[in-house]
């Protein structure tokens, strides 16, 4: 027996890409030397409230985007094996075991790191020892009920002595008469909610700093921010052009920059090259995989073990993953909200509306708008095995879309750092499976 | 002369293979059980049916192959899902199936077919073994009853228990604390039957029930899991021949059709015709010969 012999095809990732990875290591080495230069660090997960943090000086730690790095840079195991000898089990929300385990890390630190494989451009020593440890925490995780107690987890990991703050992010029902998707009665009671609450945590950072709070220099940071949304979604929308000229993985790698990367020049230069990127690739008529037969949509998280993997996996298939929910619903997308004189309504906005925090009706709506601005061909649905907050909806949402949009689908499972979850054989027989039965619609004509 | 078409299911615990002629006649089918993606079990499955057929390799036109190890069998010519294959081979078998049961040795899986007979929905079971023939197996071992005689059993059941259908292991570590209680051997395997069916409906949920609905499968040559399941669905369930080929049927039909398309050199007179022969499968055993049964559609 033999393997019957497959052409291996690599994904054509924007070469713009490569900024990124730069902008990352600077940030992290920023953060590595906070306490060296005597700043205060946060602590926080969830929703991207860094540019309050930012306007009073402070470092931030995001928690999923520090384990995601680690899951990225195959650094995120001896984090989680710290978290799970702390008693924290595996079915544990990945990012939050991560981050657990980095606490706990953090606290035997002075123990000298030996026998460490880890050596990249953040430098030597066990990665996940290195954040420093927070001075306070902010909480304000969207619709997942695992990200409060995660937080409390880390206070009480750090003696119950870090000051916290909370911010209860409403769940959007919209299920009110008057409902729409930005609008209507609840929606805009839950958008005042979320102001009078991010005014108190300026408070909050007020008694921490001992400062008064900067508003123009947050009015600054959110110009940089909503130029910056407006640019990616403005490059993302450009990928309806066939081929697309960038994939669903591309857009991933390129979420930093409007996730906790500062708000600056930087972050706006960098969308500015890779709009120019896809501006170019679209007039050479270059797609993002090297032939383009299949274009699908991504609903779910990322599986931050796996983008090159996966990247290379569908542009071998020929199936270009065209867009998704996590990049395409999320990271300052509505950024026309932001009102730069008085920012913080818009910013609820966009905390409002992000991927996880809709309701089913409208969240298929958007995603309904996607598929079509796209012209998918099929939706693979990765529902990752440690967060069930955006796995819950998955089945309706491929409901909507098999009977609305007549799409095939296929369900695969993973997780978002989490390698174990993963397994290669069952995800290609669901892939492959959708593959073929779009081919053989195809076949007989019927378009999706 | 090449007039044989060949398609081979390599699964996990078993390999099928169906030969057909350019009539679409099955001439032989013969199932292998020699472990888990076995080689062995490939060369016994594909021999046992070229020996059948009374046919040597050299006369297979085309092969395709499905089944997890579908890539890794050298004389297939193309590959398929099993998805595929076996919504294929069951609507050859049951043109009017708008739902299939598919429970094999390591997976089970539900798929939706459309009026046209493409599959328009899917699920398959995640990635523990519980509600697959594997669950079977394992629970015959703790029962210590032979696999082939739990069906049978579990049909004499007097006690209606439960047990997880979350985790073939704690059910197999429920089942010995059910014994040890005194349990009847009949009402435990009564429970196990239960729990796959229970694990069956939560996946036909998952694409929604349709009617008729075809079972295939390993598990579907058990007559207690087919009962239990139809109880679950309130529905009765329409049964191949021989189950467990339906795949290799399905993957024999998709090389059927790269030979009878247009331009392939086959003559209009050798399309398949309103009959064909369904051989029984021959499992380890030698095989039997191919047993006439009509065909109750045209073949697409």
């Amino acid at each position: 027996m033999n393997a019957i012999a497959q052409p291996l095809k690599k994904a054509n990732r924007l070469k713009t890409s490569s900024l990124n990875n730069k902008m990352v290591n600077d940030y992290w080495t920023d953060v590595f030397n906070a306490k060296a230069e005597g700043k205060l660090v946060c602590w926080y997960e969830g929703v991207a409230i860094n540019p309050l943090m930012q306007a009073a000086d402070i470092r931030w730690v995001h928690g999923e985007a520090w384990s995601a790095l680690l899951a990225a840079r195959n650094n995120e195991q001896e984090a989680q094996t710290a978290a799970e000898h702390r008693g924290y089990m595996k079915e544990l929300c990945s990012y939050a075991r991560t981050h657990i385990g980095c606490g706990v890390l953090a606290q035997n630190r002075g123990v000298e790191a030996s026998g460490s494989s880890f050596s990249d451009a953040l430098g030597a020593g066990k990665l996940g020892e290195r954040i420093p440890a927070p001075d306070m925490f902010i909480s304000a995780y969207p619709y997942c009920s695992t990200g409060q107690q995660w937080d409390e987890m880390l206070f009480r990991l750090f003696g119950k002595k870090v000051p916290i703050f909370n911010i209860s992010v409403p769940w959007v029902w919209g299920n009110k008469p008057d409902a729409i998707y930005l609008g209507g009665t609840e929606f805009n009671e839950a958008k005042q909610y979320m102001v009078k609450q991010l005014r108190a945590c300026t408070k909050f950072i007020e008694e921490q700093t001992g400062k008064k709070y900067n508003w123009d220099s947050l009015g600054e940071i959110m110009s940089y921010t909503k130029t910056a949304g407006r640019l990616r979604m403005e490059a993302m929308e450009l990928c309806n052009a066939k081929p697309a000229p960038a994939s669903f993985f591309d857009w991933t790698t390129s979420l930093a920059p409007v996730n906790f990367i500062p708000g600056g020049p930087g972050i706006v230069e960098y969308f500015e090259k890779t709009k120019a990127e896809i501006v170019q690739r679209i007039a050479d008529n270059e797609g993002g995989i090297p032939q383009e037969k299949y274009r699908l949509f991504w609903d779910g998280i990322m599986n931050w073990n796996k983008i090159g993997w996966l990247a290379n996996k569908f542009a071998n298939y020929d199936a270009n993953m065209v867009a998704g929910r996590y990049t395409h619903m999320g990271f300052w997308h509505e950024h026309e909200s932001i009102d730069l004189n008085d920012p913080l309504e818009g910013m609820a906005v966009n905390y409002l509306v992000c991927p996880i925090n809709l309701s089913a009706p409208l969240m298929i709506e958007q995603i309904i708008k996607l598929c079509k601005h796209y012209e998918i061909d099929g939706m693979v649905l990765h529902a990752a095995r440690t967060c069930r907050a955006f796995s819950n909806p998955q089945y309706l949402i491929a409901d909507a879309v098999q009977k609305r949009l007549g799409l095939p689908v296929a369900m695969i499972e993973g997780d978002m750092v989490d390698e174990s979850f993963y397994k290669d054989e069952l995800v290609n027989s669901r892939i492959e499976a959708m593959l073929e039965s779009i081919e053989a619609r195809k076949r007989v004509g019927i378009a999706a | 002369m090449k007039n044989y078409v060949m398609g081979v299911d390599f699964g996990s615990t078993t390999t099928k293979t169906v030969i057909l002629d350019l009539k679409g006649k099955m001439v032989a089918a013969c199932v292998a059980s020699k472990g888990s993606i076995s080689a062995e079990g490939v060369q016994v499955s594909m021999d046992g049916a070229l020996a059948e057929a009374g046919i040597s390799r050299k006369e297979i036109l085309r092969a395709v192959s499905t089944g997890y190890g579908r890539r890794m069998i050298d004389i297939a010519d193309q590959s398929y899902t099993e998805i595929t294959c076996h919504a294929r081979g069951a609507v050859a078998l049951f043109p009017q199936a708008r739902l299939v049961i598919d429970i094999g040795g390591q997976d089970s899986k539900v798929i939706a077919v459309g009026g046209d007979g493409l599959v328009s929905q899917f699920a398959m079971n995640d990635r523990c073994a519980a509600g697959t023939g594997k669950f079977l197996e394992a629970l015959a071992r703790a029962v210590q009853v032979p696999l082939e005689e739990m069906g049978p059993m579990a049909l004499a059941a007097t006690e209606k228990l439960t047990i997880s259908n979350m985790c073939a292991t704690f059910a197999e570590t429920e089942v010995i604390s059910l014994l040890a209680e005194g349990q009847s051997k009949p009402s435990v395997l009564g429970a196990v039957h239960a729990a796959i069916a229970s694990r069956t409906v939560g996946l036909v949920a998952r694409v929604g029930m349709r009617e008729p609905a075809v079972m295939t499968g390993g598990v579907a040559k058990n007559k207690a899991a087919v009962q239990f399941i139809e109880q679950a669905l309130g529905a009765k369930l329409l049964l191949p021949p021989d189950p467990q080929i339906a795949g290799a049927l399905g993957a024999a039909l998709f090389a059927l059709d790269e030979v009878t398309t247009p331009g392939a050199g086959v003559d209009e007179e050798d399309q398949a015709d309103d009959t064909m022969l369904i051989a029984r499968g021959c499992a380890t055993k030698p095989c039997q010969k191919p047993k006439e049964v009509p065909l109750v559609g045209p073949m697409r």
